[in-house]
């Protein structure tokens, strides 16, 4: 009984909150809701019981893109201040058929689920049983790095297209680039100073977790893109005009280290991509961490390198 | 007893969150939105810790850790960044 309150209360607030954020009485009004709306869906991912979407939901959802938005609302506040004011959005003609279809959709969907009879000798099994053998408590960062071993080298693959589709578009201009404030805001520097260290903590717990529990690449790589996020809103890191070292290593080493223990596999006899063990695990997940982070940043500060900035 | 006493305390913080949200709609200014939003995060830290118990699931813990980090870069995203200082008590 109580448990279907919660889950109704949970419900009932994901709908309001998307209702309130699409209606569009203003821009800023959206964006606080959508970081609200984000953080509710990471909600009803623990209630139901996942936590690793609940992580994903939260870091990149909520933190992320909501700190994303805020800032082009910032600039767009500063360009062109009367659009700024306007509501979001007019209403479509369009919008009640295509809310009709995606409605019964889902409905469908949901409905064709339900119906499903559940087959207890499934794959699940085996592989739970195989995964009990290789050492890996967490049944997602297993799966991900052991069956779908491909589909995660390609997700990161295509994190580094993304990146470049973003770098081809919108090109070399540091004018688009957040760019501080001149005047020091009080306690950054001191927030910075507890925030940023505490982020790298989280992140390698997240990693180091990842094996055993919720957790893993993904979700660490986006907490320290978190905290690169953090260093580039408060100009500790600037955004630079070309691509030097250190960022080009970082964004591609996730995919280059994968990609070369998988090759290199081969060579003794094991098939394409099987891991030799743990500590390749451990190793490719640190790689796309810093990778996944290293992508974010550069598309936040939507800059092709970095720099240190004045303190 | 405790098994009905988690679930009681996040049904109140979640009536709390309703309540937060009518804040967050209304307004009337920027500043007033923002600062709901973020005690939303905070009832949202209380809501998982307590649901990590309830549901017996450790990780959720972890995720609360992420959201109270996530509050201070939404934060920081919201003050910190350069703008006019026309627009402090501008409602939007």
């Amino acid at each position: 009984m109580t448990d279907l309150a919660v889950d109704v209360l949970i419900g009932a607030g994901l709908l309001a909150l998307a209702w309130q954020t699409i209606i569009g009485k203003s821009l800023f009004r959206g964006i606080v809701l959508f970081v609200v709306f984000g953080l509710t869906m990471a909600l009803a991912w623990a209630r139901m019981g996942a936590p690793d979407l609940a992580l994903a939901e939260a870091a990149i959802g909520a933190g992320v893109t909501g700190a994303l938005m805020l800032v082009a609302f910032r600039r767009l506040v500063r360009i062109r201040p009367e659009q700024s004011a306007q509501p979001a959005l007019r209403r479509s003609r369009l919008a009640l058929p295509v809310a009709v279809l995606a409605g019964s959709l889902v409905a469908v969907i949901g409905l064709a689920v339900v119906a499903v009879e559940r087959d207890p000798a499934v794959a699940g099994q085996a592989v739970a049983q195989a995964l009990t053998d290789s050492g890996l408590g967490n049944p997602i960062t297993g799966v991900l790095l052991l069956y779908r071993n491909l589909d995660t080298l390609l997700e990161v693959a295509v994190l580094l297209a993304a990146f470049l589709a973003a770098r081809t578009v919108f090109g070399e201009d540091e004018a688009r680039s957040p760019t501080p404030s001149r005047r020091e805001v009080p306690l950054v520097g001191a927030l910075l100073a507890i925030i940023v260290p505490l982020t790298i903590l989280i992140a390698t717990h997240l990693l180091l977790a990842g094996s055993r529990e919720p957790g893993g690449a993904f979700q660490a790589g986006a907490v320290l893109a978190a905290s690169g996020v953090l260093l580039v809103l408060a100009g500790r890191l600037q955004p630079a005009a070309g691509l030097s070292s250190w960022p080009a290593l970082g964004l591609t080493l996730g995919l280059m280290l994968f990609s070369l223990i998988g090759l290199a596999v081969m060579a003794f006899g094991a098939p394409l991509l099987a891991l030799p063990g743990l500590w390749a695990v451990y190793l490719i997940e640190t790689a796309m961490m810093l990778s996944i982070a290293m992508t974010l940043v550069l598309l936040f500060a939507g800059a092709s390198g970095l720099r240190r900035g004045s303190p | 007893m405790i098994e009905l006493l988690l679930p009681a305390l996040v049904i109140f913080l979640l009536l709390n969150l309703a309540a937060g949200m009518v804040r967050v709609a209304r307004g009337p200014t920027a500043a007033d939105r923002m600062l709901s939003a973020l005690l939303f995060g905070s009832t949202t830290v209380a809501i998982l810790l307590i649901l990590a118990q309830w549901m017996n699931e450790p990780a959720l813990r972890n995720v609360a850790l992420l959201f109270v980090m996530l509050a201070a870069i939404v934060s920081l995203a919201f003050f910190g960044m350069p703008r006019d200082d026309a627009d402090d008590g501008e409602q939007r």
